[in-house]
């Protein structure tokens, strides 16, 4: 078997696996690569028809082409798809330049998602992250419980060894499930070429830019690269020394520098 | 072998210091000036803010040959804001020229290099705007703002002894809004825990010079200032008991400093800034946009909303940049309109006056004043200081002029304080990058 073959082998058991445990699940479409990859994976792990909802969390500042190429993949997939938005604070003027980004992905992420899990009774959620995208998801499980707060208690996980994951969840608690955990970014690139996944085309360059991660427009900066084709992305993956990540690491440091001096009044 | 112990004491006024050493709240300290030490006044840095101020005095040059103007900065030719740390330092600090582990150079390195025959050893606690921890010549242990406790530490066994006793960087200020006296408890608590990692390092590492720095003050004063002279005030009994626990502190750290040398060490406290009571926060960027020199539109985050039209904008505290063509994506400002604008800004700042019809702004500098070297360049066009009492803010959000927040204190430029050996003296009011060179200096003689 090679390689991805084997990746592909594990996520569809861990989706198949999930569905089976929960029955009430639900899967997040951010509608970036790695969970459209996760969306196709999907569709194998059931022939075509998912048996759960796709949710989107709109945040209402995503780029037109995330919204187009969703609607267009709803429709041709038939999928059961579940718009997550939090109203309320979108009226209220919610957004980056209204306080910290760290509140407007608060409330315009988590909260949504929150409500969305707490309306439709969900037990799990599939989700499509990967290990390598950042230090914290090294300690992350296939089947991670988080309790009704939403906390991941990352010191006192269940054991997932030889392949046998604590799936039972106890009342109260949801389940995330990350069947491509084990994907790299160079992995997924690499799949999608295999399997002619359709990707939003901000991924490839324009003007000698390129998007390697996709989210809300205002905190979405492109990377220099005139990678125009997926073979030309996967080469460029693969001889890049800085990681996708290096970027969101600063973020994240930026977003703790901006809450500490915003406390004690210094922005 | 020569030996020194600098404690800096972050955010505590002159003023105040002098009360609580001749009320007897601070009868160590006291005594320790008895014995052949000054307490003098003392100007901050421009603008009076910490990591400004505390890169003036590890560097041992202004700003503009070390190039921190602020914990918040625009990257170059563009509106996105950064924040400036350890790395942006253009000159070297005295424990770098000390060790002789640093290539940067500056006129204090230059001064005394040559000087210098062999590396000296030091060990750094938590003084601001030092992280990330670059290696050097003994310990380091960075100060506010430091997210990342081991990109905070050099080397690594002394991150490894810092988890062990579950060390903290800072207090959460953030939880301040929630409930203040738990947030109080919490100072404390952050100050237990620094003592014990002091006083650690103190008496396991070997050093030829220790320097630590208190923060607890500077976040106890913008909290709880209103406590400081008002036994009324709920807080006043811990406001005052910190200061008795700072001043046995700093009799433990002295004592240890005698006992571990019989020479004479040198020895030195300080401040980066002092305090005063707030009446009135001031959104600069409010005013300006009122006054027509800032306009705003609503997309982007913060200066990203800077429009075309703006002719100048104000960094936190009140760091005025023009909006100049060469600088700016969309800057509109020529070179020959600048002086007159200048001139303009600073006519329209002048007739700020807050409720009472009295003066906001007390000094308004251009930036050719101030500051010299290098990397002048980087530095706002106006820098100004405000009465006591008014409370210059960087803020784009506010719809108002004038408003209130959760703090009841404010930094101010002419009230820190220096405690320096007796043969020290002055002949005008120091300033807090002029107290590097005696340090230097000690080692050389």
């Amino acid at each position: 078997m090679d390689h991805l073959t084997r990746l592909e082998n594990k996520s569809i058991y861990i989706i198949r696996e999930a569905y089976y445990q929960f029955k009430n699940i639900a899967m997040l479409w951010s509608v970036g690569k790695d969970s459209t990859t996760l969306l196709c994976l999907c569709r194998k792990a059931f022939f075509g028809h998912i048996p759960f909802p796709i949710i989107h969390i709109d945040t209402s500042y995503k780029f037109p082409e995330m919204y187009q190429f969703r609607d267009e993949r709803a429709k041709e997939w038939n999928l059961n798809l579940l718009i997550a938005m939090n109203e309320e604070k979108l009226k209220g003027g919610m957004g980056p330049g209204q306080g910290s980004k760290l509140d407007c992905c608060n409330e315009l992420k988590t909260n949504a998602l929150k409500s969305v899990i707490k309306k439709y009774h969900l037990k799990a959620i599939l989700l499509g992250i990967r290990r390598d995208e950042h230090g914290i998801r090294a300690k992350e499980r296939y089947f991670s419980p988080r309790d009704s707060q939403f906390k991941w208690d990352y010191e006192n996980q269940p054991a997932e060894l030889w392949d046998q994951y604590q799936s039972m969840v106890e009342e109260e608690e949801h389940f995330r499930i990350h069947p491509i955990l084990h994907f790299t970014e160079f992995d997924i690139w690499n799949y999608v070429k295999r399997e002619e996944l359709p990707i939003v085309p901000l991924y490839f360059s324009k003007n000698g830019k390129r998007f390697r991660s996709i989210g809300c427009v205002p905190c979405c900066s492109p990377i220099d690269s005139n990678a125009q084709t997926i073979d030309e992305i996967v080469e460029e993956i693969r001889i890049s020394k800085t990681s996708e990540r290096s970027g969101r690491a600063q973020d994240k440091e930026n977003i703790y520098t901006m809450q500490k001096l915003r406390a004690l009044g210094y922005m | 072998m020569k030996k020194a112990l600098i404690i800096g004491i972050d955010g505590v006024p002159y003023s105040l210091l002098r009360t609580y050493i001749e009320n007897d709240t601070m009868p160590n300290l006291k005594k320790i000036l008895s014995q052949g030490y000054s307490l003098h006044q003392m100007n901050a840095s421009i603008p009076d803010i910490s990591s400004v101020s505390w890169t003036s005095f590890n560097t041992g040059v202004n700003p503009g040959e070390h190039g921190i103007y602020g914990f918040t900065d625009l990257k170059p030719n563009s509106y996105s804001l950064c924040f400036p740390n350890s790395k942006d330092i253009k000159a070297p600090t005295f424990w770098e020229i000390l060790g002789k582990t640093d290539h940067k150079t500056s006129t204090l390195f230059q001064k005394y290099d040559p000087k210098l025959s062999h590396p000296l050893r030091s060990s750094i606690l938590n003084v601001p705007h030092t992280y990330p921890a670059s290696s050097m010549n003994g310990i380091l242990v960075s100060g506010f703002v430091a997210i990342d406790l081991k990109k905070a530490v050099f080397p690594e066994s002394a991150y490894n002894y810092l988890r062990s006793i579950n060390y903290l960087i800072d207090v959460e200020a953030e939880k301040a809004r929630e409930d203040k006296m738990t947030f109080m408890k919490s100072i404390f608590e952050c100050f237990e825990i620094r003592k014990k990692a002091i006083s650690h390092f103190f008496a396991e590492e070997s050093w030829d010079l220790f320097f630590a720095c208190i923060t607890e003050t500077d976040r106890l004063h913008h909290f709880f200032f209103d406590a400081s002279n008002d036994k009324e005030n709920p807080y006043d009994e811990p406001f005052l008991r910190f200061y008795v626990e700072l001043d046995k502190f700093i009799k433990y750290l002295y004592e240890q400093f005698l006992k571990r040398e019989s020479e004479k060490g040198f020895f030195m406290i300080l401040s980066d800034h002092g305090f005063a009571p707030v009446k009135k926060e001031v959104y600069i960027n409010r005013f300006l946009e009122e006054k027509g020199f800032l306009v705003l539109k609503n997309e982007g985050n913060f200066y990203e909303r800077v429009e075309n039209k703006t002719k100048a904008f104000n960094l936190d505290p009140c760091r005025i940049y023009i909006h100049g063509k060469d600088s700016y994506p969309r800057g509109t400002v020529r070179k020959e309109e600048k002086a007159a604008l200048l001139e303009e800004i600073k006519k329209a700042l002048r007739t700020l006056k807050g409720e009472n019809g009295d003066e906001v702004i007390d000094k308004i500098f251009e930036k050719e004043e101030i500051y010299h070297g290098p990397h002048t360049h980087l530095a706002p066009d106006l820098v100004c200081l405000p009465k006591d009492g008014y409370d210059l803010k960087g803020t784009l959000e506010k719809k108002e002029i004038f408003g209130q927040n959760i703090f009841t204190g404010m930094h101010t430029w002419h009230d820190a304080f220096c405690i320096l050996p007796e043969y020290i003296a002055f002949s005008k009011k120091p300033s807090i990058e002029n107290l590097t060179d005696y340090i230097i200096q000690y080692y050389t003689q």
